[in-house]
């Protein structure tokens, strides 16, 4: 893909490359040394205080360190100086004053799963992992909220709910290891969001470490909140505007009834056509995938899942609600599909079998690493009567690259994630991958579609977001980010292409100032 | 440009109006503001002007005239209006395709308005705020600059949530002109189980909260309990029932089917109307608060945490406010003149800078807004 930050390795791997994509500025100091040892010594003074501020062994510096956060689960390689495992709001404090104090970067990280290169690191940074931030704070069933750190991973603080009949509504595919923190950087999906909505819903507040080390709660506990919604800039923001140090999780009741139902159709046309139709009959079903024929043959022989591994697709539909209601929409689902000539409807006949059927769809991602050494996994979205058109037009386009791909995603959503299988030692074929990657994106938001669903933009699709904005829309993005980190040291070269700049955007009266000196000039305790 | 005619017969202030037509003209009103170093008031369809600080403004920008439907496709639950859109004419047409866009606003609100204003549908507790049913919006900033954020998809991460910024700004930054609009299915059916008020109304409603799955609303009342029920016909029939059971019966209960929700608005009369938000659990300390502030009448949103409570004028305001801000909650007015928000908001300076930078000369309703001072 075209990314102007990202270069190839010549042994095939990415790279983020420092002549465009950072921000840790070589000056010589006052002595007049020369960048180099004036750049040693500081991260030799910075590794020193972050040692003396936090626990023994949560800081490193060695190389073994360094590369194994050197990315996150996407293709692109960064490079860093040093990693922190905070354990306490005071520790996240520190790791920033400390960069604040040497100007280096900072990028925050979760569980290190993000598939868009949120959490590739480049330039001197200081990479700051939650992991260790693993509490449960408080539980509030009465108030259906819980305060959670953000390493705490999405599925151990639904097993915990369970219960309590409550859980954490968004559920990614990655929720046996992502983290809360970075679910809520990502503004995570998953297969049930359909109903349930994306994580920013689930967030009442959360405790944010601006870059400067200042403590802030953004959101209540309640409904509402004073001042602008904050907390909904932070939700999605990809670790650019400070480190979450604690979140307020809305908690939802269980469903006390569910059906889940496998359709299998001869045509990837009719599968589509009956998402399109089943929501326009006024249903919206908890989740509903789709899996195509490639991914069918891939899962069925590891996961023994049930599926038929002849059909061309099949949908995965789950209702949950009351029984009466859910008797009700598994009925028109079945309908709708009998109408876009469905070859044979299952349904879930206890939990077990519920349960293998769900198995299916989540393995798929171990399922494809036993026939392909690498893949790559796209996330756009598209208006749902657009799915087909797109799922074709994928499929036209990886030929033409000679290239795999298997699909399997949230076809409710219209969230496509085409997997595009290859083996990166064989000559030519990233470079085919990423030729058709740019094809496919290029093609999703051509039929009004959207860069992202859950993943995040990241330094993956960063330079491709002039393909959906304008020059002062991206503007606007910059500004609400310089908003929280004026210095642009928190996660830089994310999100944002670099031509996106804040600094003429406000410029109403035509003044050309620097944009610190500008956003700060208004006077303190004026109205906002 | 001169847009400029005479102010409404209902409005109190004698305030010029002006009503552009189109986003260019929006923008030159704006661009004329500038000039002229006129502060506005960007205005819809007048229903929830009264949320927020006094502002002195020397005019008013009407998006009335902005009321398209741009783009609706059913199949797709998405519908893209000008920001004058008036609420109930967008009811009705989404009606005709069986869907909705459940902010429960008055008929004479425009969406622009309702979502500035981020007001609370009754039926939150099922429909969720505002700001989860806005996907793209498309604004001038008071600098002038035409921006759009969001996107035509249901799911989307493509960039910062400026829809969100914008949900709750109440015209600070910019001028909404228009927006793509989350919708859902309108409820095959109806029904409001309606007890009469007894003792312990809060340990009741948390009873019926734990007791009956997915219920629309529950509105508590010194006149009673709300529970609102909406979906398929055989649902409704299973939460009524295992409502009345949480009851004690089915004496004291009455059903009101395909009525609108709720029966019963005891707040609305009121001269000032405050809308408290805390933690659920929290509602009862609410309503005894209000209780000492002579309170004329109150409406509590149950699982959600709302509070709508009427006051026979603003001298009750200040110690009311205290009691809810030590329950971590906050009380703006939403109707009623010189309210205000009455609440500090956090980060202070990044509030300052988003200002700046959308509004960087201070033209749309300068301290409408949380305040520092």
């Amino acid at each position: 893909m075209a990314i102007a930050a990202v270069r190839r390795h010549h042994d095939g791997r990415l790279f983020v490359d420092e002549r465009n994509a950072v921000a840790t500025p070589h000056k010589r100091d006052q002595q007049g040394r020369g960048p180099e040892p004036a750049r040693l010594e500081r991260l030799e003074r910075a590794g020193a205080e972050l040692v003396a501020a936090l626990d023994r062994g949560d800081v490193s510096a060695d190389p073994l360190a360094l590369a194994l956060y050197r990315r996150d689960a996407s293709m692109i390689e960064g490079s860093l100086a040093l990693v922190a495992h905070p354990r306490s709001r005071e520790q996240v404090v520190a790791c920033l004053r400390v960069a604040a104090r040497h100007g280096l970067p900072v990028v925050p990280r979760g569980s290190g799963t993000g598939l868009s290169g949120g959490a590739t690191p480049s330039g001197d940074a200081l990479v700051v992992v939650t992991t260790k931030l693993n509490r449960v704070l408080e539980v509030r069933p009465e108030d259906r909220l819980a305060w959670v750190e953000p390493g705490v991973l999405n599925l151990d603080l639904s097993n915990q709910l369970r219960p309590l009949g409550l859980h954490f509504a968004p559920d990614p595919s990655s929720q046996q290891t992502s983290s809360i923190g970075g679910n809520v950087s990502t503004n995570a999906g998953g297969p049930h969001c359909l109903a349930y909505g994306v994580t920013s819903g689930h967030v009442l507040a959360v405790e944010v470490a601006l870059p400067d080390g200042e403590v802030v709660r953004l959101g209540a506990e309640g409904p509402e909140a004073p001042g602008l919604d904050l907390r909904g800039l932070v939700v999605g923001a990809e670790g650019t505007v400070g480190i979450v140090t604690a979140i307020c999780v809305r908690l939802t009741p269980l469903a006390p009834a569910v059906r889940t139902l496998l359709l299998d159709f001869e045509r990837v046309a009719d599968a589509a056509d009956t998402v399109a139709g089943i929501i326009a009959a006024g249903v919206i079903p908890a989740a509903l995938e789709l899996l195509d024929r490639r991914i069918l043959e891939v899962i069925e022989p590891y996961a023994h899942a049930g599926y038929p591994t002849d059909a061309a697709a099949v949908l995965l539909a789950e209702v949950d609600g009351l029984p009466g209601g859910v008797a009700h929409e598994a009925a028109l689902i079945e309908r709708v599909a009998r109408s876009h000539h469905v070859r044979s409807v299952v349904q879930a006949r206890d939990e077990q079998h519920r349960a293998r059927l769900w198995k299916g769809r989540k393995s798929a991602a171990g399922a494809v690493s036993l026939i392909a050494p690498h893949y790559y996994l796209h996330d756009t979205v598209v208006p749902r009567g657009k799915l087909t058109e797109l799922l074709l037009r994928i499929y036209e386009v990886v030929e033409r690259h000679q290239l795999i791909v298997v699909n399997v995603f949230h076809a409710g959503d219209g969230n496509l994630h085409p997997m595009l299988l290859f083996d990166r030692d064989q000559p030519g074929a990233f470079d085919r991958v990423l030729a058709a990657s740019e094809e496919i994106v290029t093609a999703c938001v051509e039929a009004g579609g959207v860069l992202s669903g859950e993943h995040g933009i990241g330094l993956e699709k960063r330079d491709l977001m002039p393909l959906l904005f304008g020059t002062d829309d991206l503007a606007a993005q910059d500004c609400t980010r310089a908003a929280f980190d004026p210095e642009r040291r928190m996660n830089p070269a994310k999100v944002l292409p670099s031509g996106a700049r804040c600094g003429d955007f406000a410029m109403a009266r035509g003044k050309d100032q620097d944009l610190a000196t500008m956003l700060e000039d208004l006077p303190e305790g004026s109205w906002i | 440009m001169d847009l400029t005619r005479p102010e409404a017969q209902t409005a109190p202030a004698p305030l010029p109006l002006l009503a552009p037509r189109s986003v260019e003209e929006v923008a030159g009103v704006l661009a004329e503001a500038r000039g002229a170093g006129r502060r506005l008031l960007v205005v819809g369809g007048r229903t929830h002007l009264d949320k927020g600080n006094p502002s002195p403004v020397d005019a008013e920008l009407s998006v009335a005239a902005l009321d398209r439907l741009v783009e609706w496709n059913p199949a797709e639950m998405l519908a893209v209006v000008g920001a004058g859109m008036p609420c109930g004419r967008l009811d009705e047409l989404l009606a005709e395709h069986g869907q909705e866009w459940p902010v429960d606003a008055p008929a004479a609100a425009t969406v622009g308005g309702v979502i500035a204003a981020a007001a609370s549908s009754p039926r939150r507790l099922r429909v969720g705020p505002v700001r989860d049913l806005v996907l793209e919006v498309e604004l001038v900033s008071g600098a002038g600059r035409r921006i759009r954020a969001g996107g035509r998809t249901v799911k989307n991460v493509s960039g910062y949530d400026l829809c969100r910024l914008v949900t709750g700004s109440l015209g600070t930054l910019g001028v909404l002109t228009q927006v793509a609009l989350k919708l859902r299915p309108r409820p095959a059916a109806r029904r409001t189980v309606r007890a009469a008020s007894r003792n312990g109304l809060f340990a009741t409603a948390a009873t019926l909260l734990a007791a009956v799955p997915r219920p629309t609303a529950l509105l508590v009342t010194p006149i009673g309990i709300e529970l609102r029920l909406e979906g398929w016909p055989a649902d409704l029939e299973e939460q009524t029932a295992l409502a009345i059971q949480a009851l004690g019966g089915s004496g004291a209960v009455e059903l009101h089917d395909e009525e609108p929700f709720p029966l019963a608005r005891p707040w609305e009369a009121a001269p000032v109307v405050v809308e408290a938000a805390v933690a659920p659990s929290r509602l009862q300390a609410v309503v005894e608060a209000a209780a000492d502030a002579e309170m004329l009448g109150w409406g509590a949103l149950a699982g959600v945490g709302i509070c709508w409570v009427g006051l026979p004028d603003g001298g009750a305001l200040a110690t009311l406010r205290e009691r809810i801000q030590a329950l971590d909650g906050i009380a703006p007015v939403v109707r009623g003149p010189g309210g205000g928000l009455g609440a500090a908001a956090p980060a202070p300076a990044v509030h300052r800078r988003l200002k700046r930078a959308f509004d960087p000369d201070g033209i749309l309703a300068p301290g409408r807004f949380w305040g520092e001072s």
